[in-house]
């Protein structure tokens, strides 16, 4: 789920955001060489249909072999991230403050490109002057590895989405989530960077802006979400889908789950059914006995959505549900009023059991 | 003997216009060097009045859609 997520990223976003950072310099240049050495393959003389024949080959080729060395060193990169993201054994809380970080990345980076701001400038990123002075120079070297190192060296200049997917990757929390999550996502950017640079075209600065404006509103709603998840995360009540849970609460409490057992305060555990989904937690909303410890049974079938990663921030308990099965939960007696928010790991989806 | 002028390239707007701008270091005879930075929408150049006018390195900057304005 999450993969897809990310590949699809890479494929809308994460296509035109990089081709706008390393597209308008390294594809333009890789396609100038490729023009030189076809026009000087057929002076050397060739049939014309063979020429065009070989002229396709060679064009795509290089681009292959750029994209293929992006995609390796991206992937690489996604599991240093993960493993750095392992060690530093990111729990529920400090997940939801990377989260909400990222978020506030990526709304200072789309505030940036909307130029709304000189401020909003120093969330660019700059790579040092003689990393830049070298990718220009192995830009316009000869040698047959150019293409693979140009690849390869895509990652000293991530765009602003691929910088967001960087931190998405160390969130994962192991090298290889991490490094899935960047392979996923930069696979997803490939087609985009192919078909561009295939047609050679090399975006002019008018272009540019425009792809920009573009990117910049979807990395603004990308960066909303991402702190929205954060804040679910981390169990607050002020996130847009609580506020919106508990205005659904209020208009059709029927929803609200059972809850099956003894109802006495005191009493032993009485036991609540929650139902992991693909798309999220049945019911968002459950009642149990205040005064009473709970148990509560997370059931799924067939689940594989992030919704199997189950944590209520309040308790510390981070669990990951099997995909058909049940796990039990025991939550200690709560006092009345007490309402207790439980989420994804990664924050999307969520629901609280309310103790009264 | 070089000389330094900075431009201001007030329409600058990401990374990549920083690594254009500086590819102009390699297209440009008697360009020392050039270093530009996004954040503070300039650039430096360093350059050999002998072999390049500062006008002729205005107008390459205005070939590549950037509007330079001398400091």
């Amino acid at each position: 789920m999450e993969l897809l997520v990310a590949f699809v990223t890479g494929l809308t976003t994460g296509g035109l955001s990089c081709l706008a950072v390393q597209g308008g310099l390294l594809a333009s240049s890789l396609a100038r060489q490729v023009e030189q050495d076809v026009a000087g393959r057929a002076a050397r003389g060739k049939r014309k249909s063979q020429a065009r024949r070989d002229e396709k080959t060679r064009l795509a080729q290089p681009i292959l072999l750029f994209l293929l060395a992006k995609l390796v060193a991206y992937t690489i990169l996604g599991g240093l991230l993960g493993a750095l993201g392992s060690v530093l054994q990111l729990n529920a809380v400090t997940r939801a403050v990377l989260l909400i970080a990222i978020g506030i990345f990526m709304i200072g980076n789309a505030l940036r490109m909307l130029n709304v701001h000189p401020f909003f400038r120093i969330f660019a990123f700059e790579p040092p002057a003689f990393i830049r002075r070298y990718i220009r120079h192995s830009a316009k070297n000869d040698a047959w590895t150019t293409p693979l190192l140009l690849g390869a060296m895509t990652v000293l200049i991530p765009c602003g989405v691929t910088q967001a997917m960087m931190a998405v990757a160390l969130a994962a929390g192991s090298p290889l989530a991490g490094a899935a999550t960047l392979f996923a996502f930069t696979l997803g950017t490939s087609p985009v960077f192919f078909a561009i640079a295939y047609a050679t075209l090399s975006l002019g600065a008018r272009l540019e802006r425009y792809f920009m404006r573009f990117v910049a509103v979807i990395v603004l709603v990308l960066g909303l979400v991402s702190i929205e998840n954060g804040l679910n995360l981390m169990g607050s009540p002020v996130s847009a889908s609580r506020l919106a849970q508990s205005l659904f609460q209020a208009n059709r409490p029927a929803l609200a789950g059972q809850v099956t057992g003894p109802l006495a305060p005191g009493g032993p555990a009485h036991r609540l059914v929650l139902e992991a989904h693909n798309d999220g937690y049945y019911p968002a909303i459950l009642y149990a006995v205040a005064g009473a410890p709970v148990e509560l049974a997370v059931t799924t079938n067939e689940t594989y959505a992030c919704s199997r990663s189950f944590v209520i921030p309040s308790l510390g308990v981070e669990k990951i549900l099997p995909a058909t099965g049940e796990e039990l939960i025991d939550i200690p007696a709560q006092p009345k009023g007490t309402v207790m928010r439980f989420a994804c790991s990664m924050g999307m989806y969520t629901g609280e059991i309310i103790f009264n | 003997m070089s000389e330094k002028v900075t431009l201001a390239i007030p329409d600058m707007h990401c990374a990549n216009c920083v690594m254009r701008l500086e590819s102009l270091e390699d297209d440009l005879p008697g360009v020392v060097s050039i270093t530009a930075s996004y954040r503070s929408q300039k650039m430096e150049i360093e350059y050999d009045p002998a072999g390049v006018t500062i006008d002729q390195i205005m107008a390459a900057v205005s070939r590549l859609g950037y509007h330079p304005e001398r400091r």
